[in-house]
């Protein structure tokens, strides 16, 4: 009978561990219990406080949490929503800001222009290193308080901002502030719908000018919903109902955003009812999605917008033709019905579908698959003999790029390579240096609706995403008078003049449109997404 | 022994800060550009660019880094990573989870690996011995990448046995499918090694005399065999507790648990030097624990064995 | 397996090397993973013997369509033909198996070897080394050899492998410590070494044979883990790179689509499995042969 005890003792042992392991666990709170609240899947933000949150995560978080200033209408129009009334001077450089009244932060505070103006300066400041202050370039000021370092890599340091004000924020009385830009810009209105935009109340600060320790896991807004607790990093965040919400109230009690690493754990969440909303099911998933979510699986649209570069140092990529020739070489609609299951759509302009101004197929010809046409074009203007894409390894792009090599090696009869770089940084880093890295793969999502915010940074000879160096005076200029046009309407006119230089010219080859494709769960209905990817939380409501 | 321990507990000094150093080292060497990796693919404006290098010392060579991180350190402050979060409640956030999740798996690992490879070491050549070699075929076949996608598609969302996903404050039984999963990693090889072992030992002149003797197999095997078959099988559960917790990156990826592996593959990713080098740090104190505490079962399981 | 009783009786005089030869000669397990191992690593080198087909000719027509007359795998994601890759995918895999285990094996011998019989301070600086590099998070480790070893253009393949030598043998050499260790205090050897036998003789001679059983396992083992480390690898986004084909990324990219079409996950593994079933026994067969307590 001796023998038998180590194994009896084995047995006990590896039970009372497993046992001690499991302890002091135990929760089994679960998140979708909660009568009239629903729970949204979210990655970790990388931060909360408004100037600083940039990422798709934390605008959704900061959506329910804060009212802005303007919204879009279903023409992509702004309209005001915090504000009651912003009006432009006539040459569209001062801008008058008037707030509706009544309204409060969770803490009780009043909402006031000064709380705006603070967390705008708050944001523009170069010491903060406030992820987004370069929204605040355009009023007047900004740069006495980012003062540049004189050498770049050099030796010497940059010099301190002497202010940490800036000069075009102008406080009227406690309800109106003035904006004052530092070149007319007829569509600032739909720049300050964006979540940098949002006010801070005074408790936000310790001092002037300084952030108190703590308060972006606590944040305080002046949106329908406020924090119950605080920030559970990895974890969740939970909002509830602001009782004193002056503005249009949701019909739920509150939201649970729960933060997910991986977009596939968050989809077998959704599917097994764990989860109210997914708002970006992944690729990997989108087989089954039909299949295991049946109505509840939809789609819209929003302003994604995918591109392959040429950078303009690579000699053999000089001819527009054989641009033209490798882009219709490409069949758009077979890799975004196949490699992305219907998730995206094929792009045939060089802007997204959400702004006005957009033209369908404004590139012609040129982005329509045909591969004898391509290939005869392409001998005849001499394309190289090899065409390498280059895509950053870590953005999930292997299958499209491949699938679009395949297609190019068919139509063009030409050897075609996906080339991997580890990150985007190296990619950067290798056009920065003119080496012969081929194609370049890019997206670009937007800022604010406008056409401007494609061609501007995108194309415009100091566009910041113009990693490719392409470089038009005539397209600099018209998208320049595009701004400073007298109204919003004038200032498309010429922004399409401008786009038409781009099919002519075809410095990128446009390829997919991307789209929001999400899910829900059985208990929730009325669930939309907006252009900019967020949940619509004065829609959604559950269902018993 | 005492002597023993002691100058062990010395070593682990050095040890330490040698593994930290080159930790950093291979962070820094794996540095292209920290503020362009945590904005994606966004541009990031000059002045953005100019005030974060300031701020986290990103213009500085590898040393000054280091010592930067290592005078903040001995004055017990882990800093802050790049994206801004404390680190060292980071760590307190991440550690617990994963310490759960791996002693579940070894735990569930070494049960099965001494069990069935004994028993197959005995029945050597047998059915259970050749249906076993066809089980660890199949679990090094079917790489983790494979395995726990299509267990949590299976028994989580198919048969709905297990939950899902588990989070932070997960439940035992959120976390035994994670944790089996995990198991999977480690248990072939314990389990042929334990195997091998036992087989060589069975031939040994002490069995020979143990049954002369007429002690009953059973005890033979578990008591005498199985002490003497111990000392691989300890070692490899040594190295495999640091395999677990490092190498949970997947599984924590998978079932959404925000444990040290995912954290420590988001700051490698974001070429975090400061965060990944606190994450190694403890990872490293356990290590070095773990095979002082090996080391001195070697000594307990053979008597030939001794440290002086 | 050999029966112990017949290499007693059998007793001719013969060297180790000889009474293993005679040993394996008449196993059929010997047999039998020899020829596997044959089979595959002439898959390795003459992948065009297996297949006709191109592994590059892929079109997204044919996505996940079933086993047809040139393809008997069916089509995979991108619309290649299955059986192709997986025969023109050995040659990768096999290379990255086979020397980044070699490379973890003789790295883990030396280190295992040394600090186990010399102990001391020998040890304390090598099991310390050891410790830190299991310190290093695979995955950094990962990132920074294939990142730093790789240049533009090339497949990775040179990487990848050291990238797995240099980061898996260090189980190997904890293990072959513990074994050199626990066989030093045997009595025989203390017996050679009063005899007089050299530090080198006592090593190789007689410490080694009776130290390796364990360490044989784990390189077999290691052997498979490699190979589909490979897949982690790509997982992991630093795996191989450009037009490389191999088990590895074959299984990790249709590990995504496993829901929608299993063969192309299902074939690579097959191979991958045989591979290592191959080794393992290989492996078993060769140590049953060279230990002397069989004899």
């Amino acid at each position: 009978m001796l023998g038998k005890r180590p194994w009896k003792m084995a047995a006990v042992a590896a039970a009372i561990s497993l046992l001690v392991a499991g302890c002091g666990s135990g929760d089994s709170e679960d998140p979708t219990a909660t009568a009239n609240t629903v729970v949204i899947g979210i990655n970790e933000p990388q931060h909360l406080l408004p100037t600083n949150a940039t990422d798709s995560s934390s605008a959704q978080v900061l959506n329910s949490l804060f009212y802005p200033l303007v919204s879009f209408d279903a023409e992509k129009k702004p309209v005001e929503v915090a504000a009651e009334k912003i009006s432009a001077s006539k040459n569209n450089r001062l801008w008058t800001i008037k707030l509706k009244p009544g309204y409060t932060f969770h803490n009780g505070e009043p909402v006031t222009a000064q709380n705006y103006i603070d967390a705008w300066n708050y944001g523009a400041y170069k010491p903060n290193a406030q992820g987004g202050g370069y929204f605040f370039e355009r009023i007047a000021g900004y740069a006495d308080l980012n003062p540049l370092d004189p050498d770049g890599a050099g030796p010497e340091k940059a010099p301190e901002p002497a202010t940490n004000k800036m000069s075009g924020l102008k406080k009227i009385d406690d309800l109106t502030f003035t904006v004052t830009l530092s070149a007319p810009f007829a569509s600032f209105k739909s720049v300050i719908a964006y979540s940098v935009f949002y006010p801070l109340p005074k408790a936000a600060f310790s001092s002037d000018g300084v952030i108190a320790k703590g308060f972006e896991d606590k944040l305080i807004g002046n949106g329908p919903f406020k924090m119950k607790g605080s920030w559970e990093h990895d974890d969740k965040i939970v909002v509830e109902k602001y009782s004193d919400f002056k503005g249009v109230v949701p019909k739920i009690d509150g939201v649970t955003w729960k933060i997910y690493g991986d977009q596939m754990a968050a989809y077998a969440d959704l599917v097994s009812n764990n989860l109210d909303v997914q708002t970006a099911i992944p690729t990997d998933a989108l087989a089954n999605a039909p299949a295991d979510l049946g109505e509840r699986f939809l789609k819209s649209e929003n302003s994604v917008f995918e591109f392959i570069g040429f950078p303009t140092f690579l000699p053999q990529y000089k001819n527009a033709n054989v641009r033209k020739a490798i882009s219709m070489a490409i069949n758009r609609e077979e890799i975004a019905s196949q490699i992305f299951l219907g998730s995206r759509t094929a792009a045939k302009a060089f802007v997204s579908p959400v702004v006005s101004g957009f033209r369908e197929n404004s590139c012609g010809d040129a982005c329509n698959y045909n591969p004898t046409k391509a290939r005869d074009l392409y001998r005849e203007n001499g394309g190289p003999d090899e065409i390498k894409i280059t895509y950053n390894v870590d953005g999930g792009h292997k299958s499209w790029v491949d699938a679009t090599c395949n297609q190019i090696r068919a139509s063009l009869q030409v050897k075609c390579i996906g080339e991997q770089e580890p990150k985007f940084a190296v990619m950067q880093d290798k056009l920065q240096n003119k080496q012969d890295i081929g194609l370049i793969r890019l997206g670009w999502i937007m800022d604010y609706p406008l056409m401007e915010n494609y061609l501007n940074p995108l194309y415009g000879t100091n566009g910041g995403s113009n990693y490719y160096g392409w470089s038009s005076t005539a397209f600099d200029t018209l998208v320049k008078q595009g701004s400073e046009a007298s109204s919003p309407e004038a200032s498309i006119k010429k922004w399409q003049a401008a786009e038409d230089i781009l099919a002519d010219e075809m410095p990128v080859i446009p390829l997919r449109y991307g789209q929001n494709v999400f899910g829900y769960s059985e208990r929730v209905a009325n669930v939309e997404m907006d252009l900019f990817s967020k949940v619509n939380l004065y829609e959604i409501e559950t269902v018993v | 022994m005492f002597r023993y321990i002691v100058r062990r507990l010395l070593q682990m000094i050095l040890t330490f800060f040698g593994a930290t150093f080159v930790v950093f080292a291979l962070m820094f060497a794996n540095q292209d550009d920290p503020i362009q990796a945590l904005a994606g693919e966004k541009p990031v404006s000059d002045s953005l660019r100019e005030a974060l290098t300031e701020r986290y010392h990103l213009d500085e060579g590898l040393l000054g880094q280091y010592w930067y991180y290592m005078t903040n350190l001995l004055t017990g402050d882990l800093g802050e990573s790049i994206s801004g979060r404390d680190i060292s409640a980071l760590l307190e956030s991440s550690w617990p989870v994963t310490v759960q999740l791996s002693f579940m798996a070894l735990v569930l690992a070494a049960g099965l690996a001494l069990a069935a490879g004994v028993w197959s070491a005995i029945r050597r050549g047998g059915i259970f011995d050749n249906g076993v070699l066809a089980f660890t075929l199949l679990l090094l076949a079917l790489p983790i990448v494979v395995l726990a996608p299509v267990a949590q598609w299976i028994f989580g969302m198919e048969l709905g046995w297990f939950p899902a996903t588990a989070s932070r404050n997960a439940s035992f039984y959120a976390l035994l499918l994670p944790a089996i999963v995990l198991a999977t990693t480690v248990v072939a090889t314990q389990l042929r090694v334990t195997r091998t072992s036992v087989v060589e030992n069975l031939r040994a002149d002490y069995v020979r005399t143990a049954r002369a003797k007429g002690l009953a197999p059973r005890r033979i095997i578990w008591v005498h065999v199985l002490r003497n078959s111990l000392i691989p099988f300890i070692t490899l559960i040594g190295v495999d507790l640091g395999v677990l917790m490092s190498g949970a990156l997947v599984t924590e990826e998978v079932f959404n648990i925000p444990g040290v592996g995912s954290k420590l593959a988001q700051g490698i990713r974001t070429e975090d030097g400061p965060m990944v080098v606190g994450f190694v740090s403890v990872l490293v104190i356990v290590f070095l624990v773990m095979n002082l505490v090996v080391d001195l079962l070697y000594a307990a399981l053979d008597p030939r064995i001794r440290y002086e | 397996m050999s029966d112990p009783t017949t290499a007693m009786v059998d007793s001719r005089p013969r060297g180790l090397a000889g009474d293993a030869w005679n040993d394996l000669r008449r196993s059929k397990i010997f047999w039998t993973s020899s020829v596997l191992v044959f089979l595959i690593l002439l898959m390795a080198f003459f992948p065009t013997l297996f297949t006709s087909a191109d592994p590059t000719d892929c079109a997204l027509s044919r996505q996940h369509d079933g086993p047809s007359g040139g393809a008997l795998f069916g089509y995979d994601f991108q619309g290649c033909d299955v059986l192709a890759r997986t025969v023109h995918g050995a040659g990768n895999s096999i290379q990255v198996g086979l020397v980044s285990t070699l490379l973890a094996g003789l790295i883990g011998l030396c280190f295992g070897m040394a600090a186990g019989y010399f102990g001391g301070a020998v040890d304390a600086v090598l099991s310390r080394g050891i410790d830190i590099v299991l310190g290093i998070p695979f995955l950094l480790g990962a990132v920074v050899f294939s990142g730093r070893l790789s240049g533009a253009g090339d497949d990775g393949v040179t990487a990848v492998t050291l990238t797995l030598g240099l980061l898996t043998w260090t189980s190997a050499a904890r293990v072959m410590r513990s074994s050199v260790v626990a066989a030093k205090n045997q009595d025989y050897v203390a017996a050679a070494r009063m005899l007089g036998a050299s530090p080198a003789r006592l090593m190789f001679r007689h410490i080694l044979p009776n130290a390796i059983a364990p360490f044989i396992v784990v390189m077999a083992l290691l052997l498979g883990a490699n190979i589909a480390a490979e897949a982690t690898l790509s997982y992991l986004r630093v795996g191989l790179k450009g037009e490389a084909i191999s088990w590895g990324l074959q299984i990790a990219d249709a590990q995504k689509h496993a829901r929608a079409a299993a063969a192309p996950l299902v074939w690579p593994s097959v191979f991958l499995a045989a591979t290592v079933l191959a080794f393992i026994m290989l492996g078993d067969a060769i140590r049953d042969a060279f230990d002397p307590k069989l004899r």
